[in-house]
């Protein structure tokens, strides 16, 4: 169970430096590099932003480039009822599901239970007809609607009242109020850039002494940053708020009245609904059910998807998905001899080929830190150029563009240093001087008893045994003494592979042949033995 | 922008961040309230042991800590892309510089925004009333941190913190709960923060200078984990938040704050500011808070030590439109919510230009000329 | 890690054509109204009860010691009605566990000590954490991890957890061997 709930045992640096299992890798196929969840570029896809592109270069150039990489269908679905939403919807709807409802108290989805009631036959009162009646119940901690004091509802679905911010009112005034103060500021602003620079000498009339004596006499109030008080004119009337003397006080009864623990709601049940804060748990009101998305990742350096589920939230397909899983050979360690310092172990590990191509995999020791450190050093150099030179572009009269819209310096390079690798290798391995050839994977070779048809002449110091695409290797471990402090044995190599790339571009339509390295670091696990 | 309103062309809305040092509120800019208050805090990775972000060991180990966090910010609950939208970032004005650069480096190397707007968050607090003056008395977790705000400028050389906050609460509450429950070893830290929540108040002034004396208010069993329970004694739940008002040896406390601010500032400012308090941040939630620091500072403006140098007579205090934890994100949303964004914000391009973020504390961009533009 | 050979009593086993794997030690009420597709094995004191609905379960599952498989209810008004329980390829139910699932997709992870309340949907590549509840009728959807009391989304599942399953499964199988 390497894979989802043990630690980490054998782990692969990625590019950007961080140290993943196989399944938490990507490899980008158009820049042949291993790319992880750090350093992927995560999307929740939308719809809008090609928009304003077409709108506001009205050019089909534009609408071409962006559109190719951005139409993206909406992929906010809700997780009960694995209903798809369309992201403009979604946001109307604070990214809550319609039809769904949370329970308030232990916060898990609430089901609609029916029942029978008597009610007045509205032709004839005097006899009683029973009609269906549906209330919310939640199956986890026995909450219903009822116990918030809900009226049960007629129909199965929706209908139940929804609570407002008891301020919205005014908070919608305040900010119009203060959207038009924002606006003529930058109105001034404006105007203020054609007025040709005059010397500081205004400033003393505007902010100096004399001013603000002036305005005294004048009974004028002083002038206000963000204050109301400014020359009014066009800006709605907003009543500022008045502060008053009386506060709420504690209720009388507090120092009396024993407490229910069952009465009073937690702190996760009020930060459930931010806005209301519900401190009485029989004041609970249920919430709507918060959306889920999915999620397409893309590599940032070339732009291309790494991996894009398909929209339908039940489905597990991809409709590109380029994991590790599916593209790097995969290493897992078989058996270890028990390990002490200095002293010799064997260890097996396993090799799996996934890719429909015969590679070879050759095992080298990992290089020097000065060499990664020229490496690294080499990246970001490249880097600062590239981001120097974007800056360089987009100053050149475009800074009010880019201020108005930020998606138009999309292109902008600005990436992030890469990360040194933060480990220490407690032990050292003697690897196999040949290189192992691994077959294809053959999915129909499961249901083929026939055997093996592949005959490799392997040493066998080096392939223990081997089976369809996969082979064990055997390598030595000498644990070092820092081993006994790190209570564990952690040793690293290159492991280079030989990749065939199908991807066809304008230059190469063939498939290429190409050899990759990629670190790996093993966590073989703990010495025995002291050795005082 | 308005104009383009009715066709769709308005920008992406901009996401406003406070994170606090217990919880972080998160929405969009613009809205009632936010989307989402969490505790500042992430699951390491590596080690599966849950962390706070502010409990950080060294500029890169911050960098990590922020990068999972904001990440679950955006994907778990805001549920949109990071990339290339606006950020308000609400901070206070004594915010450390390592943190306020790392966070900029996280949006903008890491997610990629296209501009940070940094707030100050005593200053836009205002921007929920609706006035320019006041005095502004955030009593979060770590500490209380008092700014008077006169015609919207922050009077800094007035300002003051105390560690007296949720921390110094719940610190007390769990020492006090030890003396109590003698076979209890320890608290989780949770438990501690649920009993200060559920069952702790903060007397009255009254019965403040008589605790002794007074009838305490009932005792509370708790419940732990099913079966165990445990007393948590009326007494205790009255006095736990004495260490927010009792005074200590350099005879300051949440309410002497207030009037030592006061005294700082100059005497044209002084009654305005005693006329509009407004109290923020999560410990102001707490029953009965307000009323003992009014009644505080009524009993104090009239001792030997402030009589003689205040002639206040009334404290008035505001009531912000929302709950008190998240006023300052509010403040942030509605003047993030404003065209103030496209014009103040700190953009990639000049980010990328200095690799700097601009700080009211850096002298080469709190001088004149800078202020201009900025 | 790879996996390790895990040894049975040939004596307790009993292999299917289809290679099904079946404890003696476990009980299977209504064993005409339980499919096991192939690969499938049932270990030492594992619960079916196909005597309340119909089980069927895909190939290459794995029902561990202890675990409980049990079709689900729903109460009407006139009694008490039970629904067939569907289970997918390639799912794990780990020991201890009680599936009361409606459905249970493929390439689906239950850990120890679960219980699955009456009714859920766990949808295709899912993993549920040891020592998760989850309530009645709730639903899981693929990709997410799920775990704690009450059962909640505390998590991702990679992207080529269809292929990490396949392999743990037919290896599980591959490895699960008589003693010599």
């Amino acid at each position: 169970m390497s894979f989802l709930l043990q630690p980490e045992i054998v782990r692969y640096q990625c590019t950007c430096g961080s140290l993943k299992p196989i399944s938490r890798i990507y490899f980008c196929r158009h820049c042949l590099k291993i790319r992880c969840g750090y350093c992927v570029c995560h999307e929740v896809s939308s719809i809008r932003c090609i928009n304003q592109t077409i709108f506001l270069f009205g050019s089909y150039l534009a609408l071409k480039l962006m559109c190719g990489d951005f139409v993206q269908a909406d992929s906010h679905y809700c997780g009960n009822c694995l209903e798809n939403l369309p992201s403009a919807e979604a946001r109307l709807k604070k990214n809550r599901c319609a039809a769904c409802l949370d329970c308030p108290s232990c916060l898990n989805t609430v089901s609609t239970r029916s029942t029978n009631v008597a009610a007045q036959n509205p032709d004839d009162p005097s006899k009683t007809v029973t009609r269906k009646a549906y209330y919310l119940a939640c199956g986890f901690c026995r909450w219903t609607s009822r116990d918030a004091g809900l009226p049960d509802q007629t129909v199965a679905t929706g209908g139940w009242p929804e609570r407002e911010n008891v301020h919205a009112a005014r908070l919608s005034s305040l900010l119009e109020h203060y959207k038009i103060l924002a606006l003529r500021e930058r109105q001034e602003k404006e105007r203020k850039k054609f007025i040709p620079r005059r010397s500081y000498l205004h400033f003393s009339d505007k902010f100096g002494l004399t001013a603000v004596m002036a305005r005294k006499r004048a009974g004028l109030p002083p002038l206000g940053g963000v204050g109301l008080k400014d020359d009014a004119g066009t800006i709605p009337e907003l009543n500022p708020s008045e502060a008053v003397e009386e506060v709420d006080s504690l209720p009388a009864d507090i120092y009396t009245e024993p407490v229910s623990l069952s009465q009073v709601t937690t702190l996760a049940q009020r930060l459930a609904q931010p806005e209301f804060q519900t401190e009485l748990v029989s004041d609970l009101f249920p919430a709507h059910k918060h959306l889920m998305i999915k999620r397409s990742q893309r590599c940032r350096s070339c732009e291309h998807n790494v991996s894009k589920p398909e929209f339908n939230p039940g489905s597990i397909k991809f409709k590109i998905q380029l994991a590790a899983y599916y593209h790097v050979p995969e290493i897992r360690i078989v058996t270890c001899e028990p390990l002490q310092v200095d002293k010799q172990g064997e260890l097996i590990i396993k090799l799996c080929n996934p890719t429909q191509h015969q590679t070879t995999v050759h095992f080298l020791p990992l290089s020097s830190a000065d060499d990664d450190l020229e490496e690294t050093e080499k990246e970001t150099e490249n880097k600062i150029k590239m981001e120097e030179k974007d800056a360089q572009k987009t100053s050149q009269g475009r800074d009010d563009v880019s201020i108005l819209l930020p998606s138009l310096s999309r292109q902008m390079y600005i990436s992030e240093d890469p990360r040194p690798v933060n480990v220490k290798l407690t032990g050292e391995v003697i690897l196999p001087s040949l290189p192992v050839v691994l077959p294809p994977r053959d999915d129909a070779a499961e249901y083929d008893d026939s055997g093996d048809t592949y005959h490799f002449q392997d040493d066998p110091k080096v392939v223990v045994w081997r089976k369809a695409n996969k082979a064990a290797v055997k390598m030595v471990v000498i644990p070092l003494h820092s081993a006994v402090e790190a209570g564990e044995v952690l040793v690293g190599f290159v492991m280079k592979y030989t990749y065939v790339n199908t991807m066809a571009t304008l230059e190469q339509k063939e498939p290429q042949k190409v050899d990759l390295k990629v670190k790996v670091y093993i966590n073989v696990g703990k010495t025995v033995g002291s050795c005082n | 922008m308005p104009l383009y309103e009715g066709i769709g062309l308005t920008e992406k809305q901009a996401v406003v961040i406070d994170i606090g040092a217990a919880y972080t509120k998160f929405g969009f800019a613009g809205e009632s309230g936010p989307r989402c208050i969490v505790r500042t805090e992430v699951k390491c990775p590596e080690t599966k042991q849950v962390k706070k972000v502010l409990n950080y060991s060294s500029k890169e180990d911050l960098y990590d800590l922020l990068v999972e966090f904001i990440h679950t910010l955006y994907f778990r609950h805001l549920l949109v892309s990071p990339k290339d939208r606006r950020v308000v970032v609400v901070e206070s004005l004594l915010c450390p510089t390592l943190f306020r650069e790392t966070l900029a480096k996280v949006f903008f190397r890491h997610f990629e925004v296209s501009s940070i707007l940094f707030v100050p968050s005593h200053l836009v607090s205002l921007c929920t009333l609706g006035v320019s003056t006041a005095l502004i008395l955030d009593v979060g977790y770590v500490e209380a941190v008092l700014i008077p705000v006169f015609e919207g400028v922050p009077v800094l050389h007035a300002w003051q913190a105390q560690p007296r906050a949720a921390q110094a609460v719940e610190s007390s509450l769990k020492a006090l709960l030890l003396n109590e429950n003698s076979e209890k070893e320890d608290f989780p830290d949770s438990t501690i923060e649920d009993i200060k929540v559920r069952t702790c108040f903060v007397t009255s002034f009254n019965r403040a200078t008589q605790l002794e004396a007074v009838q305490p208010p009932p005792d509370v069993v708790y419940r732990e984990g099913g079966t165990d329970t445990f007393c948590i004694p009326g007494k205790v739940r009255e006095a736990v938040h004495e260490v927010l008002f009792e005074q200590d040896n350099d005879q300051t406390s949440i309410s002497t704050m207030i009037l030592d601010a006061i005294i700082k500032c100059p005497i044209d400012m002084r009654k305005a500011l005693a006329e509009n308090i407004l109290v923020i941040g999560g410990t102001a939630m707490v029953p009965g808070f307000k009323a003992r620091l009014r009644d505080e500072l009524k009993h104090l403006v009239q001792q030997p030590k402030y009589a003689s140098r205040l002639a206040l007579k009334t404290f008035k205090f505001h009531k912000p439109p929302a709950k008190e934890n998240y006023v300052a994100w509010l403040g942030g949303a509605i003047f993030g919510g404003t065209d103030v964004i496209s014009t103040r914000s700190l953009t990639k391009e000049a980010y990328v230009k200095h690799n700097k973020v601009p700080d009211w504390a850096d002298l080469s961009y709190n001088c004149w000329e800078e202020k201009m533009s900025l | 890690m790879e996996l390790q050979d895990i040894y049975y009593n040939k004596a307790e086993y009993v292999e299917t054509a289809s290679g099904n794997k079946v404890s003696r030690q476990t009980v299977l009420c209504g064993s005409q109204n339980i499919v096991l597709s192939g690969k499938v094995i049932v270990q030492s004191d594992a619960i079916i009860r196909g005597d309340l609905a119909n089980v069927r379960a895909g190939r290459y599952c794995i029902i561990s010691k202890h675990a409980v498989i049990r079709p689900p209810f729903k109460k009407f008004s006139k009694g008490v009605a039970f629904f067939p329980l569907h289970m997918g390829d390639h799912v794990f139910v780990g020991e201890h566990s009680v599936v009361s699932a409606a459905v249970v997709g493929s390439y689906v992870y239950i850990g120890r000590n679960c219980v699955i309340g009456r009714r859920c949907v766990l949808k295709d590549c899912c993993v549920i954490e040891d020592n998760t509840v989850l309530p009645p009728e709730t639903v899981v959807p693929s990709f997410t991890r799920y775990g704690g009391s009450p059962g909640v989304c505390n998590g991702e599942v990679p992207e080529c957890m269809q292929e990490l399953m396949l392999e743990y499964t037919r290896n599980y199988y591959q490895h699960f061997l008589p003693a010599k």
